[in-house]
C-alpha cells in the first residue's frame, strides 16, 4: 500500500476518467459491540457520531458527484454494509439515500443492497428502503441455534433472526442470509438445521462462511480450540442447496434463479467500485484504494481533500493478472479466455492455464474450451489452487 | 625420579562403578590437590562428562606418595576411556602402564567391558589389582563379586581390596598395594628416545599437547623429535608433568609420564599410539600402533542453512581436538549443505554433536547413523557405499558386504531368552553362551554393525532393565543379502528417504517408513501414494488423503488485498517446502524423518 499526499489527487483523477457503470460501497462502521471473531473496524454508536459521520459521507459523496463524468457514467450497484448499518435509524437511511441519489446518477436497473442485523432491523427500515428502491436485504443471521449465537457473542437470538427474516421476505425484498459454519459444538446436523430453516423462511440467497479467526480480532490472541472440521459442512451445502433450487454461483454464495448479487460480482471481475465511508475499499481505474480506517482518520482525510482515501495499491502487471485470475475463479463463470486475454494479454492467460494444468488436480478444474472454472471439488480446496497461481 | 620409585597405573572400571570418585580420593590422600581446589570428578575434563556422570577420558595425573616404608614414590595415574567405542585408545593407555586397578562395583559385579579391558591388560602383561568398590551400599555383596572376579576374570582375589571411594575406605590400602605390586618401569635412559603418545589435546595457547610415556631415553626442550607414523619433525618447546594442571619440567626420562608441546598445528599430526624418537638418533617404532578408522557415519547439517560456514569452522576446531573424527562436505535434497562425519562409535558421535553445540554454539541436525558397505558389481568393480544413493541398480550388484562385530553381552540369566531374541531379530549369529555364575550369563553373537548402531543398546537396556552390559570388537566385512529400499512419493523416488536393509526386513522397515511419512506429509489437493520399493518392485503402499480443509472467509468491505496477502503467504510457505514431483513436503518432515531419535537415558 502506498500512502502519500498525492493519494486524494490520484483517486480524484481516476474518478474523473471513469466511464460506464460502477458500483458503490458504503461502509457504516457502527456496532453495538464487537463480535469476537471480527477484526474489522467498528465503534460503539452515539447519535452525535452518526450525525457527524453522515456529514462526512455527504462531503465525500458530493465530491465524487462533482468529479464523476456526467455522461455515460452511472451507478449500477450499491451495497450499504458494515459494521451494523441498521444502527442507522430509518431517518438516517433516508438521509443517506437522499445523498446518494442526489449527487450520483443511477442506472434505472441499479441493484441496491442493504445489510441488516436482526437485533437492530425494524419495520421502519423496510419502509425507507422500499422508498429508495432497495431490492436486496442481506441479514447477518449466522445461525439459527441459540447456542451458536451465544458462543459467537452475537447481540441477537434465533427468534429475533427468524422474525427479521420473515419481515424482510414479507416486505418483498430479495433476501439473503449470512450463515457461518465451523463453529464450536456445531455438527453437520446443527448446520443443516440452520440452512434448512433459512430456506423454509423463504430466503432467496445464502452466503456461507467458515469461521475464521483473523489477526486483530478479540479471539486472535487466544483462539478457540476444538473447532469442528468445516469441510464436511461445506461439502454438504454444495450437495443440499442445489436440490433446493439454490445455484452456487460463487464460492460462498448460493442463489435462487435471478437472485444473485451483482454487487459482489463487481469485486470478482475487477469492475470499478467507489468507496464511501471509513474503512471502505474502492477500485477505480486499476487502482485499489482504502479510505481512512477509523472515523478520525477518515474524517481528517475528508475534511482536507473531500474524499476519504488514504492509501492506494496499484499492482504491477505480473501481480495484477494473477490476482484477477484468483478473483475470477471464485465464480462459476470462471475465466473467460477472450475477456481475460483482452485485458491481461495472451501470455498471462497461458501462464495461468499452464499452472492449473500442471499443478492442480484434474478434477478440480473445469476446462471448457473457451473458459475455465473451478469444479465443486475445486471450490472446496480453492485456497490451495489459488495459492498456485497467486 | 629414579625408575625404581615410579609406578604407572590405570583404572579399569565400568561406567558408574566409581572410577572418577576413586581418582578424586587418591588425589586428596596424596595431597596432589589441595582440599580447597577439590571439586567433584576433578579429572573429568569436559563439562559434558561431569554432567552425564560418564567419563570419556580422565586427565592423567602425577601424585607424590610417601609409602609406609618411608620412601617417596611418584604415582602416575593414566586413564582408560570408559567406553566401548574407544577400544584402541584403551590399548594405548594400557601400554603406557605397568599396572591396573580393576574396580568392580560391589552391587553390580563384572561387566562386559570391564572384562574385555581386564583381558587386554592381562594380555599386555600388566599387574592387576582387584578393588571392590561401593562396599558401603546396603545392597553390596562383596563375596559374590569376589567369586565372580575369580571365576570370570580368572584373577586371584585373596588380597582383594574392599573399598568405598565415597567414604574414603580402602584408599590407603590401594596406594600401598600399587607401590608394592606394580612393577617399576624398565627402560634404558641412555638408549635412543622412544616415547609413546597415549593421547593428545588441542590447547588454544600451546597448540597440540601430546600426552606421552617415555619408554627409553630422555626428552627435553630444544631436542628435534620425529613422529614415526606421520614422519613429522618438530623441535620440543616444553615438557612437563600433570599436577593435574600442566607443570613444565626440565626433562622426561624413561619410565616417566608427562606431556610435550612442540610446534604442532593439529592433533591429526600426533596420532595416539605413535612413537616419538630423536630425529638425530632415530629408534625403531614401538609395537601396537594402528591408525584408527571411523566406523559409524552420519550427516551433520546446520539447522539454519546459512550457518554452514560456522559448522565447518566448528568441525575443523573439533577435529583439532579429536583426530578420530572425519568429515567431508555433502549435500542433501532435504537439508542442504552439510557434512558427512565419521566416528568411532555411537557415543563418540553423540559427544561430538553435543560438543559442537556447547563449545561452538552450533545448532545442528544429525541424520541417523549408518555404516559403510562394500559392494562388488557384476562387472567386477568394488564400490564403497556411504549412503543409499551410492548403491548401483539392483541388477548390477553381485555382492554386498557389511561390517560385522562380535558382541559379548553379560546378562542375568533371567533375561537370556529376551536378549537372544533381540540378537536374532538384529540378524545376529549365535557364537557361544556360558554361565559366569549360576545367575549370570555371557552371550556372544556376531552382529551386523548396522543393526547394532540403530537402537541395539537402548533395546538391550530396556529389555534387561539396565542389567546387561556389552562389549564388542570388529570382525571385518561379511556378505549379506542387503537391498536398497526406495521410498516413492507420488511415484517419484525421494532420495532422502531411501535406506539400506536386509531383504527380510525390507517389508517391515518399508512399512514403518511409509507410515511415518504418511503422518509427516501434509494433505495435498490430491491423494498422494507413498510407496516403498526394491528396484522396480513396490512392496508397501499407503495414501496420504487429499486435502479436506479450507477457509471461506468473508472479504470485509471489499478488502481484497488482505485475501491476496494471505494467499501470497500461503504460497511463500509452500516455496519453503521441498517439491517432490507435485507434492510439497515441509522441511520439518524431512527433519523428523532423518533426525536421530533423541533419547533421554543415553
Amino acid at each position: 500500500m502506498r500512502t502519500s499526499n498525492g493519494v486524494p489527487d490520484e483517486i480524484a483523477d481516476a474518478a474523473a476518467r471513469l466511464s460506464g457503470p460502477f458500483s458503490v460501497y458504503v461502509h457504516i462502521p457502527f456496532c453495538l459491540r464487537k463480535c469476537p471473531y471480527c477484526s474489522f473496524y467498528s465503534m460503539p454508536v452515539e447519535e452525535h457520531d452518526r450525525d457527524r459521520y453522515l456529514a462526512l459521507a455527504e462531503r465525500e459523496i458530493r465530491r465524487f458527484g462533482e468529479l464523476l463524468p456526467r455522461d455515460n457514467c452511472a451507478v449500477s450497484t450499491v451495497y450499504v454494509g458494515g459494521g451494523t448499518p441498521t444502527l442507522l435509524s430509518p431517518g438516517e437511511w433516508d438521509v443517506l439515500f437522499g445523498l446518494l441519489k442526489g449527487f450520483l446518477s443511477f442506472f434505472p436497473s441499479a441493484e441496491i443492497t442493504a445489510e441488516a442485523n436482526p437485533e437492530s432491523f425494524s419495520e421502519g427500515h423496510t419502509e425507507v428502503w422500499k422508498k429508495w428502491g432497495v431490492a436486496r436485504v442481506s441479514l447477518g443471521v449466522q445461525s439459527f441455534s441459540d447456542a451458536d449465537l451465544h458462543w459467537l457473542d452475537r447481540p441477537h437470538d434465533a427468534d429475533r433472526a427468524r422474525w427479521a427474516l420473515k419481515k424482510a421476505v414479507a416486505a418483498g425484498f430479495s433476501v439473503s442470509a449470512d450463515l457461518m459454519f465451523g463453529l464450536r459444538g456445531q455438527n453437520l446436523r446443527g448446520w443443516k438445521s440452520s440452512v434448512s430453516e433459512a430456506i423454509g423462511l423463504g430466503v432467496h440467497h445464502i452466503s456461507l462462511y467458515q469461521l475464521s479467526i483473523d489477526e486483530g480480532c478479540r479471539w486472535s490472541m487466544n483462539p478457540p480450540e476444538d473447532l469442528p472440521d468445516g469441510y464436511p459442512m461445506y461439502r454438504w451445502s454444495q450437495w443440499y442447496l442445489p436440490q433446493k433450487g439454490f445455484d452456487q454461483y460463487e464460492i460462498a454464495s448460493f442463489a435462487k434463479p435471478g437472485h444473485h448479487c451483482r454487487h459482489n460480482l463487481s469485486y470478482w471481475t475487477n469492475a470499478p467500485v467507489l468507496a464511501i465511508g471509513a474503512g471502505a475499499w474502492g477500485y477505480l481505474g486499476n487502482i485499489r484504494y482504502r479510505n481512512g480506517g477509523t472515523i478520525k482518520e477518515y474524517g481528517e482525510a475528508v475534511e482536507k481533500y473531500g474524499c476519504g482515501a488514504v492509501a492506494t495499491e496499484s499492482l504491477e502487471p505480473e501481480k495484477a493478472f494473477r490476482e484477477a485470475a484468483v478473483l475470477l475463479l471464485r465464480t462459476k463463470w470462471g475465466i473467460s479466455f477472450r475477456d481475460y486475454s483482452a485485458q491481461y494479454g495472451e501470455e498471462a492467460l497461458r501462464s495461468v492455464i499452464l499452472t492449473l494444468r500442471n499443478e492442480a488436480p484434474q478434477d478440480c478444474i473445469d476446462f471448457r474450451g473457451d473458459s475455465l472454472a473451478l469444479t465443486r471439488k475445486g471450490m472446496r480446496v480453492a485456497n490451495s489452487i489459488w495459492s498456485l497461481i497467486i | 625420579m629414579d625408575q625404581q620409585h615410579i609406578r604407572n597405573f590405570c583404572i579399569i572400571a565400568h561406567i558408574d562403578h566409581g572410577k572418577s570418585t576413586l581418582a578424586d580420593r587418591l588425589l586428596e590422600t596424596t595431597s596432589t590437590v589441595g582440599l580447597r581446589d577439590m571439586k567433584e570428578q576433578l579429572l573429568d575434563s569436559l563439562d559434558l562428562e561431569r554432567e552425564r556422570g560418564i567419563t570419556i577420558k580422565l586427565v592423567p595425573v602425577k601424585m607424590n606418595y610417601t609409602a609406609k616404608n618411608g620412601e617417596e614414590y611418584v604415582l602416575n595415574l593414566i586413564d582408560t576411556p570408559g567406553h566401548v567405542d574407544f577400544g584402541y585408545e584403551v590399548s594405548r593407555s594400557l601400554a603406557a602402564c605397568e599396572g591396573a586397578l580393576l574396580v568392580v562395583d560391589a552391587t553390580q559385579g563384572v561387566e562386559a567391558q570391564t572384562l574385555a579391558n581386564a583381558y587386554m591388560a592381562v594380555d599386555q602383561g600388566l599387574e592387576i589389582i582387584p578393588v571392590i568398590n561401593k562396599i558401603d551400599l546396603p545392597s553390596s555383596r562383596p563375596d559374590y563379586v569376589i567369586r565372580e572376579i575369580e571365576d570370570v576374570v580368572g584373577l586371584d582375589c585373596d588380597n582383594v581390596i574392599l573399598a568405598s571411594a565415597k567414604e574414603g575406605k580402602g584408599i590407603g590400602e590401594i596406594l600401598e598395594r600399587v607401590v608394592e605390586k606394580v612393577p617399576p618401569p624398565s627402560g634404558d635412559r641412555e638408549a635412543p628416545l622412544q616415547a609413546m603418545i597415549f593421547d593428545s589435546v588441542y590447547d588454544n595457547y600451546k597448540g597440540v599437547i601430546c600426552y606421552i610415556r617415555v619408554i627409553n631415553g630422555k626428552i627435553r626442550p630444544g631436542q628435534n623429535i620425529r613422529f614415526t607414523a606421520t614422519g613429522g619433525v618438530f623441535p620440543v618447546e616444553e615438557v612437563g608433568v600433570f599436577r593435574p594442571g600442566f607443570e613444565p619440567c626440565d626433562e622426561l626420562a624413561a619410565g616417566e609420564v608427562g606431556y610435550l608441546v612442540s610446534n604442532i598445528k593439529t592433533v591429526a599430526e600426533a596420532h595416539t599410539g605413535d612413537t616419538i624418537t630423536d630425529n638425530a638418533r632415530p629408534a625403531p617404532p614401538l609395537p601396537g600402533y594402528r591408525k584408527v578408522k571411523p566406523v559409524v557415519f552420519c550427516g551433520f547439517y546446520p539447522v539454519e542453512r546459512d550457518e554452514y560456514p560456522q559448522l565447518r569452522e566448528a568441525l575443523e576446531k573439533l577435529v583439532l581436538n579429536d583426530s578420530a573424527i572425519t568429515f567431508e562436505p555433502e549435500t542433501s535434497v532435504a537439508l542442504g549443505f552439510g557434512f558427512r562425519c565419521g566416528f568411532l562409535g555411537l557415543l563418540h558421535m553423540d559427544v561430538a554433536k553435543e560438543r559442537l553445540r556447547r563449545e561452538f554454539g552450533v545448532e545442528l541436525v544429525a541424520t541417523a547413523p549408518n555404516v559403510v558397505y562394500e559392494i562388488s558389481t557384476k562387472d567386477n568393480r568394488v564400490i564403497e557405499a556411504h549412503r543409499p544413493s551410492d548403491f548401483p541398480e539392483i541388477g548390477e550388484i553381485d555382492e554386498v558386504r557389511e561390517p560385522v562385530i562380535k558382541i559379548s553381552i553379560f546378562v542375568p540369566s533371567d533375561y537370556v531368552g529376551k536378549v537372544m531374541k533381540l540378537c536374532q531379530d538384529k540378524r545376529g549369529n549365535y557364537v557361544s553362551m556360558d554361565y559366569l555364575a549360576p545367575d549370570r550369563v555371557r552371550l556372544v553373537y556376531e552382529l551386523p554393525l548396522a543393526e547394532f548402531i540403530v537402537d541395539f543398546h537402548d533395546k538391550l537396556k530396556s529389555l534387561t532393565r539396565g542389567y546387561a552390559s556389552l562389549d564388542y570388537e570388529f570382525m571385518g566385512l561379511k556378505a549379506a543379502d542387503l537391498v536398497r529400499v526406495d521410498v516413492l512419493v507420488s511415484g517419484e523416488a525421494a532420495d532422502a528417504f531411501s535406506f539400506i536393509c536386509h531383504r527380510d526386513a525390507a517389508f517391515y522397515r518399508g512399512q514403518s517408513a511409509v507410515r511415518k511419512l504418511k503422518e509427516l506429509i501434509p494433505n495435498q489437493m490430491f491423494e498422494v501414494p507413498i510407496q516403498a520399493s526394491i528396484g522396480k518392485k513396490v512392496i508397501v503402499r499407503q495414501n496420504v488423503k487429499a486435502l479436506r480443509k479450507d477457509v471461506l472467509a468473508k472479504c470485509y468491505g471489499g478488502d481484497i488485498s488482505r485475501k491476496r496477502k494471505l494467499l501470497e503467504k500461503q504460497k511463500e510457505g509452500k516455496k519453503r517446502m521441498k517439491q517432490i514431483g507435485r507434492v510439497s513436503i515441509p522441511q520439518e518432515a524431512f527433519l523428523a524423518f532423518l533426525q536421530v531419535e533423541e533419547d533421554e537415558d543415553k
